[in-house]
């Protein structure tokens, strides 16, 4: 039994975790020279749900691998470019609150030195002192030039989609390019075996789909790793208190500017995420049902849409209502079935966090790919701490944004109970009083925030710089790199491009109203 | 048709520059006027010839790119190839003015005819930032056009002592090319190296002191970038 090896890998579900698994590991596995069979099974009329529509850098990366070049990919999902998350009145709501969390995080000096140099001098914002991406996010510019070889850019990026045209590309590209198996069927999993591993799965006609691996992308749901295998949820709602969210896609006038960062703006009882396509925005309003009901949090969504978009009719806004759990599975992997996507957890999108552990755990898997069943245990037990050690991270730096703020009404006094802050974070935040966040304090090698991102939301959420003192040369160390940071910043933004100018060369339809926006 | 206007923050403020390379952005010419002070780096890449004018009977230095109008053999599709353009032709397309004609007081103007100029689409780099201020571009290129306008009034001594010195000669350049084909270079100076060799210490010492030696030689060793002219031709045939 331990000597056999792994041939066919069945995933359930064909939203854009099942897709992206699908596509991920036919190509990377392909590639290693390993002769694996893909499957993947969906319901035939099960909607995806369609809130993961912004991506990390690591997106570039990923789709390079899988083999689809970016203008296609641009234009098939109707993407946009994220340079980052901007945070809109958290710190205490008054008209001038709002930093920018980049995703370009400088290489000129140390983090420290940058830090001191910034605080002893800084009349700017932090994000604006030490990356040329708060200038290219201020001026809705793109992050790289036509011209640029495909995935190169300027300033690091990601994307902003639409994730249901996305699941449509890779399910195109993984059946016609890659060779997967695309199966329209409802099924239920076979009862797990006496060792706790699943043998296949079972269509409504009781033909069976067999697998020696399975791949759980089925959501929230999380059919086989929850359903059939019963492994548990780790709630942190006890830590992030929001449950609920109302989303709606806001078409846009042509020639409109688009943002080329999420924008998160905070209301009284949540958050409202807005997100740039050259065709629509999704606005979504997320809050906790404990401090605002659904008819409030609609009336604060609407307000928002009148506001923010020019020419929406908000009062006639329908947005779809969500429900969500906060957690994850401190098991995702368990027998030889590797729940992927929400499946394995969800935290709220504050950090578009949702992408990117899917990819994070496709490369995990395909890393050490397991040849032969009598691995799979260890390769589990290995990649469920890694994961579980992730979504503790991302519920701390969540957290973070919550704990920084000074806002009064009692949702956010809630949020900053000292009940709800996971120790870890309260000392780390204690520890950050004396000295800038550092390498020491993410020692794992692929930590999901960075000691930057970090920065970016302690110092632009107006955290007071450490007082100690880092040494003269550290100190002219980082006024040296503040000024190249600052001529950086003057010559890219001469240089590149308006997003929206950009995004119509791909789409010569959408230009038609260009040349009278440029002159307005 | 040329349009020269005075370039402005305000009436010029969404104007961006395409700074890459091609035929329809009128890089498809055959030669540009260079400077003495740029020779140096100049004959690095190609050759430097000498044109008299007909009605003015001044000599002025050209840097060559190709053998017929119109041809640029560093011009490969939207790519220049050489690491080093002349200043006459790297303003494009900006040129100095002047607040009254003759005065001192110079100004950057813009040919608002030029197809590099662009106001709308995702190409090219701005002049100015959304304050008016001026782009690292366009500094640049101010600081270009002081070179070449420094460089063009520097330039009139050194024609003066080459005709002085008799330093120039007619020339003429037969290309054969690979394919059996015989081209002809005409209507150009090059520098006599034999009046050069001839000059005695008193006169090199004046030209050396005037700070035309260097220049001098540089021209003469431009005469070498020919043989990499004539392979480019070469291989577009």
């Amino acid at each position: 039994m331990g000597e056999a090896e792994i041939r066919r890998i069945v995933i359930l579900g064909g939203g854009t975790a099942g897709w992206l698994s699908a596509c991920y590991l036919s190509a990377r596995l392909a590639a290693l020279g390993q002769k694996i069979e893909v499957t993947l099974v969906e319901a035939p009329d099960i909607p995806t749900i369609g809130v993961g529509e912004g991506t990390w850098p690591t997106m570039r990366g990923t789709l390079a691998e899988i083999g689809i070049d970016e203008a296609a990919f641009l234009t098939a999902c109707d993407a946009s470019f994220k340079q980052g998350s901007r945070f809109v009145g958290w710190t205490d709501g008054s008209a001038a609150d709002a930093y920018l969390h980049p995703f370009t995080a400088p290489r000129e000096a140390e983090l420290a030195d940058f830090v001191a140099a910034w605080s002893a001098d800084g009349a700017s914002g932090f994000a604006a002192a030490l990356t040329a991406q708060d200038a290219a996010v201020a001026h809705h510019l793109a992050p790289r030039q036509v011209a640029m070889p495909d995935y190169a850019g300027a300033l690091n990026y990601g994307y902003h989609l639409d994730a249901g045209k996305f699941a449509a590309l890779l399910a195109r590209h993984a059946v016609e390019r890659l060779g997967v198996i695309h199966r329209r069927e409802r099924v239920v999993p076979a009862s797990p075996q006496p060792d706790g591993t699943l043998a296949a799965l079972v269509t409504a006609s009781g033909e069976a789909i067999p697998g020696d691996l399975f791949i759980d992308c089925s959501g929230l749901a999380g059919l086989l790793v929850g359903g059939a295998l019963g492994v548990p949820l780790v709630d942190r709602s006890d830590v992030l208190l929001n449950d609920r969210a109302l989303a709606v896609q806001v078409p846009v006038q042509p020639g409109s500017p688009v943002a080329s960062a999420t924008v998160a703006t905070a209301h009284a009882a949540g958050w409202i995420w807005d997100i740039g396509l050259p065709n629509r925005r999704g606005i979504g309003c997320v809050y906790a049902s404990r401090h605002c009901d659904d008819d409030e949090a609609l009336a604060t969504l609407r307000h928002y849409v009148a506001r923010a978009v020019p020419g929406a009719d908000a009062a006639s806004i329908e947005p779809r209502r969500l429900a969500f759990p906060t957690g994850y599975r401190a098991a995702p992997w368990t027998g030889n079935c590797v729940a992927i996507g929400l499946s394995a957890g969800f935290l709220e999108p504050l950090e578009a966090s949702a992408i990117v552990m899917i990819e994070l755990s496709l490369r995990a898997l395909v890393e050490s790919f397991p040849q032969r069943r009598a691995t799979i245990p260890f390769l589990a037990e290995r990649f469920n701490a890694l994961f579980t050690y992730r979504f503790e991270r991302i519920v701390e730096f969540l957290k973070l944004h919550y704990l920084l703020s000074r806002r009064t009404e009692p949702y956010w006094q809630a949020q900053r109970a000292p009940e709800t802050v996971p120790p870890r974070l309260a000392a780390m935040v204690e520890l950050w009083r004396d000295q800038a966040p550092g390498p020491a304090d993410f020692p794992h090698a692929d930590e999901i925030f960075s000691a930057h991102s970090h920065a970016f939301v302690l110092y632009g959420m107006g955290f007071s710089a450490p007082r100690r003192s880092i040494g003269a040369e550290s100190l002219a160390q980082g006024r040296r790199a503040l000024g190249e940071v600052a001529r950086r910043t003057r010559t890219l933004t001469s240089a590149l491009p308006p997003h929206r100018a950009y995004l119509d060369t791909l789409e010569p339809g959408r230009t038609a109203a260009h040349g009278a926006f440029a002159r307005s | 048709m040329s349009q020269h206007q005075v370039l402005d923050s305000l009436a010029h403020r969404d104007l961006r520059v395409r700074t890459d390379a091609g035929a329809e952005l009128g890089d498809a010419v055959m030669a540009c006027l260079v400077m003495p002070a740029e020779f140096r780096q100049a004959q690095a890449h190609y050759p430097i010839v000498f044109r008299r004018d007909l009605e003015s009977g001044t000599f002025s230095a050209l840097a060559l790119f190709g053998f017929d109008n119109g041809e640029n053999l560093f011009l490969e599709g939207d790519r220049w190839d050489a690491a080093w353009k002349p200043l006459a032709q790297a303003v494009q397309p900006f040129l100095i003015g002047r607040a009254e004609p003759g005065g001192p007081a110079t100004q950057v103007h813009v040919d608002l005819s030029s197809p590099r100029l662009v106001t709308d689409g995702a190409g090219g780099v701005r002049l100015f930032d959304a304050a008016g201020h001026a782009s690292p571009y366009l500094e640049d290129i101010a600081q270009k056009l002081g070179d070449l306008d420094a460089g063009y009034r520097a330039s009139a001594a050194f024609f003066a002592a080459l005709e002085r010195h008799r330093l120039l000669e007619p020339f003429s350049l037969d290309v054969p090319l690979a394919d059996g084909t015989q081209h002809q270079l005409v209507g150009f100076h090059i520098i006599d190296e034999d009046r050069l060799r001839a000059l005695d210490a008193a006169a090199l010492g004046e030209l050396h002191a005037d700070g035309h030696l260097l220049p001098l030689f540089m021209a003469l060793a431009s005469v070498g970038r020919f043989s990499d002219l004539i392979a480019r031709k070469n291989r577009r045939a």
